[in-house]
């Protein structure tokens, strides 16, 4: 390989490195992460104590409040798990697994992440617009979206949602160049013997992602896009006084919302495939036919999204469609789960750090997908809409899913990337505190959503049935969860820095385990291997009966 | 403490009925899935055993709690759809039909003038903040939702009842209140600035007091007419 000198800039800030771009997706998404992070507590301290001045933030008034919770919302899918599970991971490990020096189109994936870069300053500049952050809900749902900014100068262009949009536009350029990338990459790069069903999951799943992100995300875009019109040029396509329909938007947002949550899913459990193999012993169970369930999860979830809209206005006979669609999405998700506590079962259990953060995700991850069959009920779905009912369902997904899911790959591939392993005393600490946390923080939300507590609502002290006792503790002992769980963060920090000095060092497989990255230097030289692997067996061969060792990593003959 | 809010409606007990039967199924399912998950982990092995699932009879592990799963979906579905076509497809005959609007940020009431009708020329309009919607019990209320300028969620907890309202469509629903008294009309969705304020009740009442309270209102409405006229 010949690799051409290189400076401080192309090393660090403009790398065409996959491992670089990796590294600078993550950290991008995990000071994003504290950014969504400070909004949650500060609207949750509103909650709780609504009408008084928040250490670190001062006076809350309903317009920051919705500000909050829709920039919260969007920060937390689109510029942490997305970035993170997708980009970031994707980078660090594709090239790695498949055996290769780096992604089909290098520069691209460079200019990808600064595309993502610039999202990022978009977005932040969007709070200190004169007419504030945008405030109509994640969901952005006009009219309110569009008429909630009066224009102030320069005509309407310089408003939070007009910025939001365009934030939103730039990310899914990114994602979407970075998605093809991917695919390109796998198609076309593999080492030899790599066939398809010798990728390790992770790589199938990030591929599926991604295909669904493309799949999903054009009508959104064009949804965006008339929403654009509609706000700077008085267009009305989502004016029922002018011809349009506010419903069409519904539709168009949720066509691709609902897939996007699988889009973050896939890579997710991708990660959790990989370690409960590792540190299990054990092949992962039923390999292929995980991979099939995955395709067919993914056909369903593009065609079950009006689920969202249960309630608001589709032809109620078509609803019974939704609800079908939706509540059969369980079982191919439920044979996943099923093969991975098939793999875990008859193991030889080595509970180390990210073995630790998955089975504590599989095992929160449950409560969230289970309580999705209330809401994919459309009968039950009238009471539970909009309350914290489903509040708690998200959290209960998306919590176990991104932040479980990260902090395990993190524990796992940290050796990889820096050589040395993450101090296992201090992951414990910070463990038990986030595990313990986040739960005090979400399941109580479960009973005051039931309550009848309906959602983005700054103070509810107008509604006497819901200023009763046990809800106002629930409010309270939700909202010191949610600081407990945020500062608990400080720790993983600390473990970083701290272990990229002092930690143990590494070597080359300090997990034991089969796929190609391992198999390289920790960390791997610019161009990943020495010598380009052949590989010879699927990614999970742990403990073959005739074999002394207990793994067989791919590329060994 | 209860799980849900007092129900009043003639509907409500059956969306309770089935969140207890989901209830049943996700909590077995549950706690199937999280002994699963924990065993292993309490049994230390020296050797992991080898085996990799591609066999059928290996698969059985997987499918039959699929087809466990499969099974509950159904009864689920089975179970909900009679009550979501009784609420939402099958609107009875009105007893009283009237109208709700939203707008930023109150729940605007629209009761047919004395001809009894809606969308007549004799329609009362009630837009006062935080105002009472005034029913009969135990009549079928049809209700025409609509909204002035952004969406809104009629929501009314005891009643099990929630249905957005969408500026430019009239949406149809109904109810029959079982219990006289006044309950809370929420606002759930997000609607601007004065979300959270957008409160309104529901009062139910017997007979008599309706009526009452009509009669009031034509006469108010009169008052309200003639000074109109008086002063033009
Ligand atoms: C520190 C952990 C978190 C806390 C304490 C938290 C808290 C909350 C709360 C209380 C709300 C409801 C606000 C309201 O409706 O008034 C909310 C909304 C939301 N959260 Fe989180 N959250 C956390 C993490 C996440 C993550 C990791 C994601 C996604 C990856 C996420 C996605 C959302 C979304 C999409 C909404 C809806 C926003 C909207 O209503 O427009 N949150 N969060
Ligand atoms: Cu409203
Ligand atoms: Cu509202």
């Amino acid at each position: 390989m010949n690799h051409t000198k290189q400076n401080f800039w192309t090393k660090y800030v403009f790398a065409t490195d996959h491992k670089v771009i990796g590294k600078q997706y993550i950290i991008t998404g995990l000071i994003m992460a504290l950014v969504g992070g400070y909004l949650s507590y500060v609207f949750r301290m509103q909650l709780a104590y609504p009408g008084q001045s928040i250490p670190l933030y001062g006076d809350m008034g309903p317009q920051q409040y919705n500000a909050f919770i829709t920039l919260h919302g969007m920060i937390m899918f689109f510029w942490f798990a997305m970035p993170i599970l997708l980009a970031g991971f994707g980078n660090l490990f594709i090239p790695l697994m498949i055996g290769t020096d780096d992604m089909a189109f290098p520069t691209v994936n460079m200019i990808s992440f600064w595309i993502f870069f610039v999202s990022t300053i978009v977005l932040m500049v969007s709070f200190f617009l004169p007419g504030g952050a945008a405030a109509g809900g994640w969901t952005m749902y006009p009219p309110l979206s569009i008429t909630a900014h009066q224009p102030t100068f320069w005509g309407s262009f310089f408003t939070g949602q007009t910025f939001l949009l365009l934030a939103v536009a730039l990310e899914f350029v990114s994602m979407l160049m970075g998605g093809i990338n991917f695919l390109t990459t796998t198609i076309n790069k593999r080492a030899p013997g790599m066939t398809a069903f010798r990728l390790p999951i992770y790589v199938w799943f990030a591929n599926l992602a991604g295909i669904i992100f493309m799949f999903s995300v054009g009508p959104l875009i064009a949804g965006a896009f008339m929403m654009l019109l509609d706000i700077n040029m008085g267009t009305g396509f989502y004016d029922p006084y002018r011809g349009g329909d506010p419903i069409l938007f519904q539709h168009l947002f949720w066509f691709f919302g609902h897939p996007e949550v699988y889009v973050l899913l896939l890579p997710s459990l991708g990660v959790t495939a990989e370690i409960i193999s590792t540190f299990s012993r054990k092949p992962i169970f039923a390999y292929k036919t995980i991979i099939y369930m995955a395709l067919i999860a993914s056909v369903l979830s593009v065609i079950v999204w009006a689920h969202h809209q249960f309630i608001s206005g589709i032809d109620p006979r078509m609803a019974t469609f939704f609800s079908v669609g939706t509540i059969l999405i369980s079982i191919p998700f439920a044979a996943i789960i099923l093969s991975y506590l098939a793999t875990l079962w008859g193991g030889s259990i080595r509970l180390k750090m990210p073995m630790i953060w998955t089975i504590a995700g599989i095992g929160s991850f449950l409560i969230g997908g289970l309580t999705g069959l209330f809401l994919g009920s459309d009968t039950f779905d009238i009471y539970a809409h909009d309350t914290y009912f489903v509040i708690a369902h998200f959290h209960y997904v998306l919590i176990p899913v991104v932040i479980f899911g990260t902090f395990a790959a993190i524990y796992y591939w940290y050796p990889k990337y820096f050589g040395r392993m993450l101090n296992e005393k201090i992951g414990k600490i910070h463990f038990w505190l986030t595990f313990l946390s986040f739960h005090a923080f979400a399941f109580p939300l479960f009973f005051s959503g039931l309550q009848g507590e309906h959602r983005r609502i700054a103070d509810y002290s107008s509604f006497d049935s819901l200023m009763t006792l046990p809800i106002q503790h629930i409010r309270i002992i939700s909202t010191i969860a949610t600081i407990i769980l945020i500062s608990s963060q400080l720790l993983l920090i600390i473990n970083v820095f701290w272990s990229y000095r002092k930690g143990k060092v590494a070597g080359r497989n300090p997990w034991e385990a089969n796929t190609l990255e391992w198999q390289t230097d920790s960390p791997p030289q610019h161009g990943n291997f020495e010598v380009y692997p052949e590989v010879y067996r699927g990614a999970y061969e742990y403990s073959l009966p005739d074999r002394t060792e207990d793994f067989y990593p791919q590329n060994e003959k | 403490m209860k799980i849900f809010p007092d129900n009043i409606s003639t509907y409500g007990q059956e969306i309770d009925d089935l969140f207890y039967l989901i209830l049943i199924f996700v909590s077995i399912a549950f706690l199937i899935s999280i002994i699963a998950l924990l065993i292993p982990l309490f049994r230390k092995r020296e050797k992991a055993a080898y085996f990799t699932g591609d066999k059928w009879v290996h698969l059985k592990w997987v499918a039959l709690p699929l087809t466990l799963l499969a099974i509950s979906d159904f009864i689920i579905l089975a179970k909900e759809h009679g009550t979501w076509a009784r609420i939402e497809e099958q609107i009875p005959q009105a007893d009283v039909h009237i109208g709700i609007i939203g707008r930023q940020w109150n729940w605007v009431f629209v009761y047919p003038g004395q001809d009894n009708e809606l969308n007549t020329s004799d329609d009362i309009v009630v837009d006062e903040q935080n105002s009472e919607l005034h029913v009969p019990v135990n009549k079928n209320i049809v209700i025409d939702i609509r909204a002035k300028d952004v969406l809104h969620t009629v929501t009314i907890p005891v009643l099990r009842f929630k249905q957005m309202a969408i500026p430019g469509r009239t949406i149809m629903k109904w109810f029959q209140a079982t219990k006289p008294g006044k309950y809370e009309i929420q606002c759930s969705e997000i609607c601007g600035l004065l979300h959270s304020r957008m409160r309104n009740f529901l009062a139910v009442e017997d007979e008599n007091d309706y009526k009452k309270f009509l009669s009031e209102l034509y006469q108010q409405n009169k008052q309200l007419e003639n000074s109109l006229v008086s002063s033009k």
